[in-house]
């Protein structure tokens, strides 16, 4: 457990100080677009659409972060030998995987942190917009982040670090169409179709599960039993996920 | 050659207590390309490495140094061969604690200080909380890098990470240190440096095994060396050995010198010489170096000898 720890808090120091936060100025840069360009376009209507571009942008960006620093984080380090020393230390492979999705996923929840901070200001200088209740939505975008990080950590161990990024970009995709996409497979006529469809919906996992924007725009309540059984999802994913990595990993050939 | 090498891959006695690593009959081959062609790494590699001695893997870039340090300590799965550090089978954890290691062309996370980046290590290898800034400033007094360890690693140069390389291999005392071409990408200076701090090192008794392609650093250094050629082990030796193991060269009044290897041979060339009634003029002895021997092990002859003959 401590290698985790030390390995999460290396890849946290290494991300942050690769100046990511950066992004959480673009995150304020959407908000303030979005109250000073698009409310006035839509009278009646700009708190929420402050709150939809506000969750939107805090997902899109951690997704980026994802995508841009997780998929060549494992690619990166072996080429460089930096994998090579750790893994001469009493240092378990799967450990190793742990540590940096751990690290990762810190940064991931700094940086949702700072970016709810700006947006909750920004909700309190609008009138009758701020409500504890996003906070809600909060968790479920890095219950959904975290998923997306194990996603790219699976394939991080076994491709490229481009193909890591279009893959799992693929499954953000499919992973927010996947009823859809079964749901289309329901109305074919050919069996074969059917279960073609229907197996898309159960090999990848359904991220709408932690899509809680429309409720929140449209002030629905969002239950802890949905919270807790997205939590449940989400947690069974990633663990799963990196099981997988951790097996292939501790195959993988580490030439530096 | 043929049977030195045959000799090579004949395990040697290893003595668990005498030996800090045993390698028997290692080979390893890559699969390369879209066509996941078949590329051989190293192959049928044995030898063994007494505790406190200094031990050298010399060849070309390509001969398979590398693989067999990585093969060594399970970064690479070898497709046969059995490979045994301070008496345990490399896979086994706790025996990493006391292994260092410096990888070939040594790069660390770019946004950590040095030091951080040291304490970072001490972690992983299990040095006690408070030992580990006594141990961590020890190691940065030794290496001389007192003055840019708090900068960030990205602005190191490549003789800095190379330092600090081998300050993370130091971590935690091992007792048994791979380093993989530790002089690369030194200056004079700083090979000088490194050699004397490798040699106290062993004074210290500990175990080093260092890989090079440059055959004056492993001169200097090493007690036995093993030359690899495209992936065979195909000469071990001990230094002690080339001391004792003298070539004589002998001149005459008139042509060219004619040499003798060893003793024996010399006395026999000698007896040849009377029989024939031809004068000596010079016997020098004309001592085997390393590069000779590395030479050798290339299928050239040595220059000296060339001459000679």
């Amino acid at each position: 457990m401590g290698n985790i720890g030390a390995l999460a808090y290396s890849t946290f120091q290494e991300t942050v100080r690769d100046r990511i936060f950066y992004l959480v100025g673009v995150f304020g840069i959407i908000m303030l677009a979005s109250t000073a360009i698009l409310s006035p376009l839509t009278i009646g209507a700009q708190n929420k659409i402050m709150i939809d571009v506000g969750l939107a942008g805090m997902a899109v960006i951690g997704l980026l972060v994802i995508l841009f620093v997780g998929s060549g984080m494992v690619r990166k380090e072996l080429d460089k030998g930096t994998i090579l020393t750790i893994l001469s230390k009493p240092v378990g492979r799967r450990e190793y995987l742990a540590g940096k999705f751990l690290g990762l996923s810190l940064t991931l929840a700094m940086m949702l942190l700072a970016m709810a901070a700006l947006f909750l200001l920004m909700l309190l200088l609008a009138p009758g917009a701020f409500s504890y209740v996003y906070l809600k939505a909060f968790y479920m975008t890095l219950l959904e982040l975290i998923l997306i990080n194990a996603v790219v950590v699976f394939f991080s161990t076994a491709v490229s670090p481009i193909l890591t990024a279009v893959f799992s970009l693929c499954a953000f995709v499919v992973g927010h169409m996947s009823e859809s996409i079964r749901d289309f497979g329901m109305m074919r006529d050919n069996v074969f179709e059917q279960k073609f469809f229907e197996s898309i919906y159960y090999l990848t996992p359904n991220l709408e599960v932690f899509n809680v924007r429309g409720a929140m725009v449209h002030g629905e309540p969002v239950t802890w039993t949905h919270l807790g059984l997205a939590t449940l999802y989400g947690v069974g994913w990633s663990v799963l996920l990196l099981l997988l990595a951790g097996a292939v990993f501790q195959r993988k050939e580490l030439r530096g | 050659m043929t049977s030195r090498s045959a000799a090579m891959h004949s395990a040697e006695p290893f003595s668990e207590t005498n030996d800090a690593l045993r390698v028997v009959d290692l080979s390893k081959s890559f699969r390369s390309g879209f066509l996941r062609r078949r590329l051989r790494g190293i192959n049928g590699v044995s030898f063994t490495v007494p505790r406190g001695s200094l031990f050298a893997l010399l060849g070309h870039n390509g001969a398979g140094k590398t693989t067999t340090i990585s093969c060594i300590l399970d970064l690479v799965h070898p497709d046969r061969g059995e490979v045994n550090i301070l008496g345990a089978p490399h896979g086994n954890r706790s025996v990493r604690a006391r292994v260092g290691f410096l990888p070939e062309r040594p790069y660390f996370f770019e946004h950590l200080s040095g030091r951080e980046l040291l304490h970072f290590y001490a972690k992983l290898v299990g040095v006690e909380p408070r030992r580990r800034n006594d141990q961590v400033q020890r190691l940065v007094d030794k290496l001389g890098i007192e003055s840019y360890v708090d900068r960030r690693l990205s602005k190191y140069s490549k003789g800095m990470l190379q330092r600090i390389g081998i300050a993370q291999a130091l971590l935690g005392d091992p007792e048994l240190l791979i380093l993989d071409e530790p002089m690369s990408g030194l200056d004079p200076m700083g090979r000088r440096e490194i050699r004397e701090l490798l040699l106290d090192l062993k004074a210290q008794g500990k175990t080093i095994i260092l890989s090079s392609h440059i055959v004056p650093d492993v001169e200097a250094l090493a007690d036995r060396v093993a030359i690899l050629r495209e992936g065979h082990l195909v000469m071990s030796r001990d230094l002690a050995d080339l001391q004792t193991d003298s070539r004589f060269e002998v001149s005459f009044g008139a042509g060219d010198p004619a040499t003798a290897d060893g003793a024996d041979e010399l006395a026999r060339l000698l007896a040849a010489c009377k029989q024939d009634g031809r004068r000596i003029q010079r016997i020098a002895t004309a001592k085997t170096s390393l590069e000779d021997l590395y030479l050798e092990a290339h299928g050239s002859r040595p220059a000296n000898q060339k001459e000679a003959e």
